[in-house]
C-alpha cells in the first residue's frame, strides 16, 4: 500500500480511534483498589460467640440471664429463656451489669486506710500476707464481737454466710435500705407463708394494687410485667381490669386503668372498706367460710366501723378524683372487684412503708381470701420451701431497730469488727441514725469491707478486700419469688477478671478463714464451686425436675447450661387457711398513719413519699453510668435528684421546673430540682432514693448538691409498729425555694402535659407547647 | 530443493512471525489455563509492604483476625487501621524496613488517613461470590465426602484458615500476596467445583 497523505490521514484518525477506544474499555484508574477504613467498623465482629447461662445481680430479685461472651470478653445480657421467672424477660438494670465488669472505678487491689478514717486515703497491699494476715488475726481476736453486713442472701451463700457468722461466734444480718420486711411479716400473718408469694396475674382478671409499683421496682417487676403483658393482651382472655391505689404516680400507676391517689397511710382502711363492702352485701367467694373469716358477729361489727361513709373522706378521697361520689366509687370498686373472678389485691411499697404498714398490708392481703384466690389460679400463688433442707430459699434483713442496736454496739465499744459485703448502710439509713459518725469514731472498730467498689461505707474501711463481681464468680440464688414451684438458677463465671485488677471471690475467702481458723467442720468445702458442685449433686439425687442426667456430672452441666435447675410439679401450698376471725383481728389492730417530721396541719407540711429509682433502686447501682442515664419512665430525668410536686404546690409556692428547693424535716434538709406534674397530690411531694452518695465512683458521686442528694438524710425515724421497718413513707417536710436554678436533665422535652377539658367527654391528657401555656 | 534465493527472506520473515505468533498464543493459552507467565499477571504493587508470612505463618494470627467479615458475609474486607494498631501500638518490628512500614500505618492512622491496597484477586461485577456461604461448606464437619477446586479430594473437613487456601493458595507463606499459582479462577472452575460437589449451578447462585 502506497503511503499516501490521505492514507496516512485515515490510518492516523483509525489509530487515534482505536487508542481512545481502548482506554475507555481499560480499567479505571482505582478500580482495584480497596480501602482500608481508618477505624474499626462497629458492626463488623470476628470469631464465635458464646453463651453462658448465669444470674443477674443488679438487684434483689435475681433473674435468669444469658451472657454474650467473645473472645474471653462480656459484651451482652439477655434473658434466658428458660428461666421460670423471667422466661427471656430482663429488666434494664441487667444490662448495667456488664458496666461493673469493665468499670474504671473498681478497686484493683485490696487497700489499706493511710489517712484518718473516713478520709478516703488508702495504700495498696497484696492479698499475701498483709490483706489475708490482718483479716485472720482480726477474726481470731474479734470473731465473737463481728458483725457481718451483707446484702439479703438466699441460696448457698447465705448459707456460708451464716455458719461462718455463727462459727466465729459473730453476726451478720442482711441490709436493704428498702427492705420487705413488712411485706414479709404480713404474708406470714395472713397466708402463714415464710416465703414471698407469685401474683398470678396472667390468670387474673381483675387487680388492685395498693401502692406497689410492681411493674418497675417492687419485689420481681421483670416476672410482673410479663404477667402484666398476658393480663392486657394474652390469646383467648379479655382485657383485665387494673386500679392502682397509691399516693404516688408511679410507672405501674400510669398503666393502670384508674389511679386512686389515696392519703399515704390510709390503703388498709380502704382495703378494709372494700371488705366490708363485699361482707356486707355478701358478695364474698362461695367457698368462703365467711363467718369464720370476719370472726362472727362481733367481726361484722368491727368491719362496719370501715364502711366507704367513714373512710372515704378519711383516705383523702374527693369527687374530682373518683368521677363522682367517693362512697359510691368505692362500693362499685368491691362490687367490680368481688365479681371479676378470679381477682388478686396486692399491697406493698409506700403502703408498708407507714407507721402503721404491717396493718396496711395485712388488711390489703386479706381481701384475696374474700375473693377465693389465695392459692389459686389468677390469684396468689404460694412458693414452695428450698430443695434443699438447710438452704434458705429466703433472704432476711435487718430491720431500723436492729440497725439502731448495732449503732450503738460500735458506739459502745462492744463490736470490733465490722464486715462489709454488698451493702452501703451509711448510705442507705436514715443520716440521724448517725452511723457514719459512730464508725468514724470508734477507735477499738476494725471495718473491713469486701465491695469491689468505693461507696459511703467501704470509705470508712481500715481493710479493703475486693471481691469479684458477678460475671467473676460462682453463685446460686432460689429466686424470691419463686415461680410457684422449686426453681434454683445458677452463676457461673463467664469471665476472668482484666490483668490489671487483683480481685478474690468473697465465699472463697470465707471458706479460706474458716479452713484457717479450725472451722472445717462446720464450712468443709475448699471453695464455693465445691459447695455448689455439693448441692448441685444433692439435686441430682432428688431425681426429677427439669434436668434429665444419669450421671451427677452430667446433671452439673446440664445445670450450667440452662442456668438453673426447677420442677413444675412440685408447688407450693394451694390450699390456705385463715386464722380464725382474721378480718375481725386485723380490724382490730386498725391504726391511724403517725408522721413525724413538719407539724401536720401547719399550712406549709407535705407528704414526703420517696420511691425506689428505676433503675438505681436505694442506691445500689448507683455507679452505673448506664443505669444513671436511663431516663426515669415517666419523668424522664436521668443522672440529677428531682422532686416531683403538683402543679397547685407549684403555683403555691411560686415554683417552675428547674427551680432549686430545699426539702427540710426536723431532722435535716436536702437540695432537689423542681419537677411540677399535674399527676401529683396537691399535699404531697415525691423524690427519688438513690441518689447522693459521698464517696466512690465519679458515676455516683460528681455531681453537686444541687443535682444530687440522698432522700434518706431528712427521713424521721419512724418504724412500722409490728415489724420495727423504717417508715419511710411517713415524713413530712417543709418546701421553700432557694433561688436557684438548673437546667433539669430531662428527655421529655419543653412540651408538658396538662389535663384539660371540662365535660367527662373531654377529660384528657394533652400535651401542651410551650408558647400555648 | 533449495529455496530460491527470494524465498529465504521470506522463510525467515515467516519462522519470526510463526515463533511470534506461537509465543503469543502460548502465553495466551497459558494465562488461560493458568496465570499469565513473565510476571504479567503478578499483583500490583502495595502502599505497604504487608509480610503474610510474619503476620500468619509465625505469629499464628487466624484469617479472621483481620478479615473480619469473611466468616459472616460476602466479602472477606480488609482491616481497618485500627485493627493494626491493636498490636502495633506497642509492636515496632524486627529490622528498620519493617520499622519504617509500620511507621506509614501509624501515621496513616493518626493523620485519619485510609489506606487504599491493591485488590489482588477480583471477581467481574455481575459475580456474587459469597465467601461465608464457602466457608461455612467447607468446615461443615456433617458433611460427608468434599472436593476441591480442582476436584481432588479432601480428606477431612478443612479449617477456615485451610479453606482460604483452595482459592487463594499458601497466602501464609507468601511475603507478597499472588494469585495461586497455576490456579485458573474462572466461570469454569467455579463451575467445575460446584458439579462435582453437588452445589446448584443455577446461573443466579453466582451471577447477579
Amino acid at each position: 500500500m502506497k503511503l499516501t497523505r490521505r492514507n496516512f490521514l485515515a490510518w492516523a484518525g483509525l489509530g487515534a480511534v482505536g487508542a481512545v477506544a481502548c482506554e475507555g474499555f481499560g480499567i479505571r484508574e482505582g478500580e482495584l483498589d480497596i480501602q482500608s477504613p481508618v477505624s474499626l467498623p462497629e458492626d463488623l465482629v470476628r470469631g464465635t460467640d458464646n453463651w453462658y447461662a448465669s444470674l443477674c445481680r443488679t438487684c434483689p430479685s435475681c433473674e435468669g440471664i444469658v451472657i454474650r461472651v467473645m473472645e474471653g470478653r462480656a459484651k451482652m445480657v439477655q434473658g434466658n429463656p428458660f428461666y421460670p421467672t423471667n422466661r427471656g424477660k430482663i429488666h434494664a438494670r441487667c444490662q448495667g451489669g456488664l458496666q461493673a465488669l469493665y468499670h474504671p472505678d473498681r478497686i484493683t487491689t485490696p487497700m489499706r486506710r493511710s489517712g484518718p478514717r473516713g478520709s478516703g486515703e488508702f495504700t495498696s497491699i497484696n492479698w499475701e500476707p498483709n490483706g489475708i494476715d490482718t483479716l485472720r488475726n482480726a477474726l481470731r481476736a474479734n470473731g465473737s464481737s463481728s458483725v457481718m453486713i451483707t446484702e439479703p442472701l438466699r441460696g448457698h451463700m447465705a448459707l456460708l454466710a451464716d455458719r461462718f457468722a455463727t462459727a466465729i461466734g459473730g453476726e451478720r444480718l442482711g441490709f436493704e435500705a428498702i427492705d420487705n420486711n413488712t411485706y414479709r411479716a404480713a404474708v406470714k400473718n395472713v397466708f402463714n407463708q415464710d416465703s414471698l408469694p407469685d401474683f398470678d396475674l396472667e390468670h387474673s382478671k381483675f387487680i388492685l394494687s395498693f401502692g406497689a409499683d410492681f411493674l418497675s421496682t417492687w419485689v420481681s417487676p421483670t416476672r410482673f410485667g410479663r404477667g402484666y403483658g398476658e393480663f392486657r393482651q394474652g390469646h383467648g382472655r379479655d382485657r383485665g381490669m387494673f386500679y392502682q391505689i397509691d399516693s404516688r404516680f408511679s410507672m405501674t400507676a400510669a398503666n393502670a386503668d384508674k389511679w386512686l391517689p389515696v392519703r399515704p397511710g390510709w390503703e388498709g382502711h380502704l382495703a378494709l372498706s372494700l371488705a366490708q363492702v363485699i361482707v356486707s352485701e355478701n358478695l364474698q367467694d362461695d367457698r368462703v367460710d365467711i363467718d369464720a373469716l370476719v370472726g362472727g358477729d362481733t367481726g361484722r361489727q368491727t368491719l362496719n366501723t370501715f364502711r366507704p361513709e367513714i373512710v372515704a373522706p378519711l383516705a383523702g378521697l374527693t369527687p374530682a378524683m373518683t368521677g363522682g361520689d367517693p362512697v359510691a366509687f368505692l362500693k362499685s370498686l368491691a362490687r367490680s372487684f368481688a365479681a371479676s373472678q378470679p381477682s388478686i389485691a396486692i399491697g406493698g411499697g409506700s403502703a408498708g412503708a407507714q407507721s402503721n404498714g404491717l396493718f396496711n398490708l395485712e388488711a390489703i392481703y386479706a381481701l384475696n381470701y374474700l375473693v377465693g384466690t389465695a392459692g389459686k389460679k389468677g390469684g396468689v400463688r404460694f412458693n414452695p420451701p428450698s430443695p434443699w433442707a438447710d438452704v434458705p430459699s429466703s433472704s432476711t434483713a435487718g430491720s431500723l431497730e436492729d440497725w439502731t442496736r448495732i449503732t450503738e454496739q460500735i458506739r459502745r465499744g462492744q463490736t470490733k469488727l465490722l464486715m462489709l459485703h454488698g451493702a452501703d448502710p451509711v448510705h442507705g439509713l436514715p443520716d440521724s441514725l448517725q452511723l457514719r459518725d459512730a464508725i468514724a469514731q470508734a477507735d477499738d472498730l476494725l471495718v473491713v469491707s469486701f465491695s469491689p467498689f468505693l461507696d459511703d461505707t467501704s470509705a470508712l474501711a481500715d481493710l479493703i478486700l475486693p471481691d469479684r463481681v458477678s460475671m467473676e464468680d460462682w453463685g446460686d440464688d432460689i429466686s424470691e419469688p419463686g415461680p410457684g414451684y422449686q426453681a434454683v438458677g445458677l452463676q457461673q463465671p463467664v469471665v476472668n477478671p482484666l490483668s490489671e485488677l487483683d480481685p478474690l471471690s468473697f465465699p472463697d475467702v470465707l471458706l479460706t478463714m474458716a479452713q484457717e481458723l479450725g472451722k472445717e467442720a462446720d464450712l468443709p468445702w475448699a471453695n464455693f464451686k465445691l459447695m455448689l458442685r455439693e448441692g448441685s449433686d444433692a439435686l441430682f439425687n432428688l431425681n426429677r425436675g427439669s434436668i434429665e442426667a444419669t450421671t451427677a456430672d452430667e446433671f452439673w452441666n446440664g445445670l450450667l447450661r440452662r442456668g438453673g435447675w426447677w420442677d413444675e410439679f412440685r408447688n407450693g401450698p394451694t390450699t390456705v387457711r385463715p386464722a380464725e376471725g382474721l378480718l375481725k383481728t386485723i380490724a382490730d389492730n386498725a391504726s391511724e398513719p403517725s408522721f413525724a417530721g413538719i407539724r401536720v396541719g401547719s399550712d406549709d407540711s407535705l407528704y414526703l413519699v420517696p420511691f425506689a429509682h428505676n433503675t438505681l433502686l436505694d442506691g445500689y447501682n448507683g455507679h452505673l453510668p448506664w443505669l444513671q442515664a436511663a431516663p426515669d419512665p415517666l419523668s424522664t430525668v436521668t443522672w440529677q435528684t428531682w422532686v416531683e410536686l403538683s402543679d397547685a404546690t407549684a403555683d403555691h409556692l411560686g415554683v417552675k421546673e428547674g427551680d432549686i428547693l430545699r426539702i427540710q424535716s426536723s431532722k435535716d434538709s436536702i437540695r432537689a430540682i423542681a419537677y411540677p406534674s399535674p399527676a401529683v397530690p396537691p399535699d404531697t411531694i415525691s423524690i427519688p432514693f438513690g441518689q447522693g452518695r459521698k464517696h466512690g465512683s465519679d458515676y455516683a458521686t460528681d455531681r453537686n448538691g444541687s443535682e444530687s442528694s440522698n432522700v434518706m438524710d431528712i427521713l424521721e425515724t419512724t418504724t412500722v409498729k409490728g415489724t420495727g421497718s423504717l417508715a419511710w413513707a411517713g415524713t413530712r417536710v417543709r418546701v421553700t425555694k432557694t433561688g436557684e436554678s438548673v437546667s433539669i436533665s430531662k428527655l421529655e422535652g419543653n412540651v408538658r402535659a396538662e389535663e384539660i377539658g371540662i365535660l367527662p367527654t373531654e377529660d384528657i391528657i394533652k400535651t401542651i407547647a410551650p408558647e400555648n401555656t | 530443493m533449495m529455496p530460491s534465493r527470494k524465498m529465504v527472506p521470506l522463510m525467515v520473515a515467516g519462522g519470526v512471525v510463526t515463533v511470534i505468533m506461537g509465543f503469543i498464543v502460548a502465553v495466551l493459552l497459558i494465562s488461560w489455563f493458568s496465570n499469565p507467565p513473565f510476571g504479567l499477571g503478578n499483583a500490583p504493587s502495595q502502599p505497604i509492604a504487608f509480610p503474610h508470612t510474619v503476620h500468619v505463618a509465625e505469629n499464628n494470627i487466624q484469617c479472621e483476625f483481620c478479615h473480619r467479615n469473611v466468616t459472616k458475609g460476602e466479602a472477606a474486607t480488609v482491616p481497618a487501621v485500627e485493627t493494626c494498631l491493636f498490636c502495633h501500638k506497642d509492636i515496632d518490628g524486627g529490622t528498620v524496613a519493617a520499622q519504617e512500614e509500620i511507621n506509614k500505618v501509624r501515621t496513616a492512622f493518626d493523620t485519619d488517613t485510609p489506606i487504599d491496597w491493591a485488590r489482588v484477586h477480583r471477581l467481574p461485577d455481575h459475580v456474587r461470590f459469597i465467601h461465608e456461604a464457602h466457608i461455612r461448606y467447607f468446615t461443615d464437619e456433617t458433611i460427608g465426602v468434599k472436593y476441591g477446586i480442582n476436584g481432588e479430594e479432601l480428606s477431612e473437613s478443612p479449617d477456615v484458615a485451610q479453606t482460604c487456601t483452595i482459592c487463594h493458595g499458601d497466602v501464609a507463606n507468601k511475603e507478597v500476596v499472588q494469585p495461586k499459582t497455576g490456579q485458573s479462577l474462572k466461570m469454569g472452575t467455579c463451575v467445575d467445583c460446584h458439579r462435582v460437589n453437588s452445589i446448584p449451578t443455577d446461573c443466579t447462585v453466582c451471577h447477579k
